[in-house]
């Protein structure tokens, strides 16, 4: 395939970047003249997906756009009309595909989210000075513009335990492995992250996969609006802000881990598949393991296919529900369409371990996730892998972290006759996460971006 | 045999539908009418011909047109699909349509041309394999087991799985008399209704 | 009237064929009906419950009266029922990307046919040929066929174990019981219902 032009495309697309500090606005245009002329202002802030060879920058910035916001900006209705349904009708008009019932509701949802959100400006910043400075000048310029506002911001910040950035989240997990590999996305290259070959290798995803307009793991386009260079290197974004009920899931696994004989730890790396320092269970079963935690060529680097009774990792662990990789057999030709990439980030600050944490307090993951399609590829895994098991042949039961139980269901936890690994069945699930409000939104390319500000879009 | 897969037998029935032009509603409306009312779980007709797993109706108004260069025809009948996979043989679960359920039957097959009635099983067996095509290729998931051997087993999975809650972590000596409990409930468990979405519901009184 | 009872979908296609395609399609299906490498996959898939074709040539519309009008049609048809588990999404996507050689022989004969991969001309091809069903009835709406498969592994399990634990001395029993945990261990899924339709 020809290279990417890594200049056109939103470096947040391409990558995560790792630094320490975000925040994220989120904007209503008010005017659309003076609301593209701002979209043009902020053109040359936005960060690229050109690789830093001459250093880090200190912040970064990026933007995203629901539908709503890119009607506010006055988009020809042809052309509003060719985006995919799911982006159109927005998260929230999705509630019943995604689970988002019950305390997962709107009606728990930030007053942010009740009203409607155009935009999404994210910041991210090697300190918290870099950040205020980054944000005080974007807010000069919406001001300025007289077209758009901030009627919102949600900061986050990777969690500080003993002074030190983590990449820990507030159940202890260490967070941020295993984002796929795409076809022509330079990223430092790790075996486990692609797709399986025939003869087992691993061997990058199809580029469409991610972005907009290059050919998918199904051999064709993913759904894109017109006209074409509208949606040319773009992607687009899913953002669930996800509150973290700390004490609840602290009682919890104390409470089995009592009566769990491989003990609390070894149970919470059972839920999840990754002990907490990011160790996989595939891996070492029985225990942490730093060294291959620190391997690059091993931390990713697994299969299921020699645990099919899940006596390792079990069935219904969340990184086996939400990639698969070859547990449903036919060479993982299954999950290749079904990948999404992962950009969250914690909000809060970390309760340390030796207290039993809080319910109430703000605390959680913001979740950012793309794709070039948010119907086949996010809202699928979360349907079908998150809130439901029959694929992972776990029936009705739920990813135990994220589901949305209610109070009631069941995992059941595989296991051996080994009397340190036994079968272990975790039942009255409380809520460990509620979704506290987000929305799907649309990444353009940079040429995308400066077409909407000279509202030089057609409507074919 | 391509109707079978195991103990399972696949029935396709196309059965023409009457045509009356001087009718208010057409035969073929009235059936989907009829049909809109019939109750689809245990309650309706297929809860009480016990052996089937799954079935279906379909009113087929017309072949499909699929566009140039495919020629564009039209069936002149419509036709009433019925389609079934059931335990046993053709005959006996033939019968049981007539018998067990001879209202609903009686209610949708009237519309269709040559329906002899369901007084005479045999007149009526007889009538349903003129209407029966050859299933060219069939398959089943499942081939060897039962409807009630089925309901039975989702019984005892449920029943298991919450027993297995109920007793974690319990010494041998509490929990053998508990399971020696369970099986004796577990045995004398009223046998589960087809059709029933009252599964857990049933299983958690049984515990 | 609906596609969807409990966890099952029930879908009919109907497809059109020249005549003389459908002596090689016939030939096709008896092929597999020896050597089955289509119904392999299907039971690797695990996600239907019973599914078949059915060829009525072009003569064989079942007509009972001199009454009924006689039909002239120039193709034979091929019906496809299935009754699947998952979304329509899911189910074609799933065809496509593993099973596409299998469906390519069974469909390639009907007018029009684009080839199952990729998905998009297919699936527009399926909702073409798709007929609504007006009646479905499932004795177990709230189990998939993998939660069949498993009720049925457990029952067997459990069927063993008491057998085997009739009268044991209690202190064997926490090992049998233990063993019997491992082997149904991952059959135990909840029945219930379906996520919603897409």
């Amino acid at each position: 395939m020809s290279k990417l032009d890594v200049t056109d495309i939103q470096g947040f697309a391409l990558r995560g970047y790792n630094f320490p500090f975000a925040r994220f606005h989120f904007l209503k245009i008010s005017d659309k003249q003076k609301g593209r002329e701002c979209i043009g202002g902020l053109v040359t802030y936005i960060t690229t997906g050109e690789r830093w060879d001459q250093g880090k920058p200190k912040t970064t910035v990026n933007v995203a756009f629901t539908y709503s916001g890119l009607v506010a900006l006055g988009l020809p209705q042809p052309s509003l009309m060719t985006f995919p349904v799911e982006f159109v009708q927005g998260m929230k008009a999705r509630g019943t595909i995604l689970s988002d019932t019950g305390k997962n509701s709107p009606h728990h949802w930030d007053p942010v989210w009740h009203k409607e959100v155009h935009a999404w400006l994210g910041v991210f910043a090697q300190s918290q000075s870099d950040l205020e400075r980054q944000c005080s000048g974007l807010l000069t310029l919406l001001q300025g513009s007289g077209g758009a506002e901030s009627i919102g911001s949600q900061d986050a910040a990777a969690l500080q335990i003993n002074g030190q950035p983590t990449t820990k989240e507030h159940f202890g997990y260490t967070d941020g492995f295993g984002n796929p590999e795409y076809l022509g996305v330079e990223k430092d290259s790790q075996p486990g992250q692609g797709k399986l070959t025939a003869d087992a290798k691993w061997t990058p995803l199809a580029t469409g996969e991610l972005l907009l307009e290059y050919a998918d793991e199904a051999g064709e386009l993913p759904v894109a609006p017109l006209p074409h260079l509208l949606a040319n290197n773009g992607t687009f974004m899913v953002y669930r802000k996800l509150h973290q009920n700390v004490a609840t899931f602290r009682k919890y696994l104390k409470d089995k881990g009592a009566l769990y004989p491989g003990g609390a730890d070894k149970l919470a790396s059972k839920f999840v598949g990754r002990w907490r320092d990011g160790t996989p269970v595939e891996l070492s079963p029985d225990k942490r393991s730093e060294e291959i935690v620190k391997d690059q060529n091993r931390n990713v680097n697994f299969t299921f296919g020699n645990d099919l009774d899940g006596a390792r990792c079990p069935f219904g662990a969340h990184i086996r529900r939400t990639n698969p990789r070859d547990a449903f057999g036919f060479n993982g030709k299954l999950i290749n369409r079904r990948r999404i990439s992962r950009r969250g980030m914690p909000y809060g600050p970390y309760t340390p371990d030796d207290q039993p944490g809080s319910d109430d307090e703000e605390h959680g993951i913001i979740f950012m996730a793309l794709n070039a399609s948010l119907f086949r590829q996010f809202e699928f895994v979360q349907q079908e892998w998150i809130e439901y098991g029959n694929d992972t042949k776990q029936g009705n039961d739920k990813d135990l972290l994220l589901g949305n139980h209610g109070g009631s269901g069941k995992v059941m936890i595989q296991g051996s006759a080994d009397p340190g690994n036994p079968p272990f069945l975790c039942g009255a699930l409380p809520n460990f996460v509620e979704l506290r409000g987000g929305d799907y939104f649309f990444v353009p390319s940079i040429t995308a971006l400066r077409m909407i500000a000279a509202n030089a879009v057609d409507p074919r | 045999m391509a109707n079978q897969s195991g103990s399972i037998y696949g029935l396709t029935i196309l059965s023409p539908i009457k045509d009356d032009p001087n009718a208010e509603i057409s035969p073929s409306l009235a059936i989907r009418m009829y049909l809109q009312t019939l109750p689809v779980d245990g309650g309706g007709p297929f809860g009480r011909v016990s052996n089937t797993h799954m079935a279906r109706l379909v009113v087929l108004d017309d072949v499909v047109y699929f566009g140039m260069p495919s020629c564009e025809e039209h069936l002149k009948s419509q036709y009433l699909i019925f389609e079934s996979n059931f335990d046993g043989e053709l005959e006996p679960y033939l019968t049981q349509l007539a018998t067990e359920a001879r209202d609903e039957v009686h209610n949708i097959w009237q519309h269709c041309i040559g329906y002899p009635g369901v007084q005479n099983v045999d007149a009526f067996i007889a009538y349903m394999k003129r209407c029966q095509v050859e299933t060219t290729f069939y398959f089943a998931d499942v081939n060897d087991k039962t409807v009630q051997q089925t309901l039975k087993a989702l019984q005892t999975q449920s029943a298991v799985a919450s027993f297995i809650e109920k007793n974690q972590g319990k010494r041998s000596e509490e929990l053998q008399p508990a399971f020696v409990e369970f099986m004796r409930r577990l045995n004398s468990a009223p046998r589960p209704k087809p059709g029933s979405t009252k599964g857990k519901e049933l299983t958690d009184e049984l515990l | 009237m609906s596609n969807i009872h409990g966890k099952a979908y029930a879908m009919n296609t109907v497809s059109p064929m020249k005549p003389w395609k459908t002596y090689i399609l016939r030939l096709g299906f008896f092929v597999w009906n020896h050597y089955k490498p289509i119904g392999d996959g299907l039971v690797q898939l695990s996600f239907i419950h019973f599914a078949r074709w059915v060829i009525v040539p072009r003569y064989a519309f079942p007509r009972l009266s001199e009454q009924q009008p006689k039909d002239n049609l120039q193709y034979d048809y091929l019906f496809f029922f299935s009754n699947f588990n998952g979304t329509w999404n899911q189910y074609i996507d799933a065809f496509s990307a593993v099973l596409f050689s299998g469906l390519n022989l069974i469909w390639r004969w009907s007018e029009k046919f684009p080839g199952s991969v990729p998905v998009t001309p297919f699936k527009n091809f399926i909702v073409r040929g798709q007929v609504e069903t007006d009646y479905y009835y499932t004795a177990y709406p709230h189990a998939t066929t993998n939660d069949v498969k498993a009720a049925h592994r457990v029952q067997s399990a459990l069927d063993d174990f008491a057998k085997l634990t009739e009268g044991m001395p209690p202190a064997k029993f926490a090992d049998a019981y233990l063993q019997f945990l491992v082997k149904v261990q991952g059959d135990l899924g909840e029945t219930g219902e379906a996520p919603v339709g897409t």
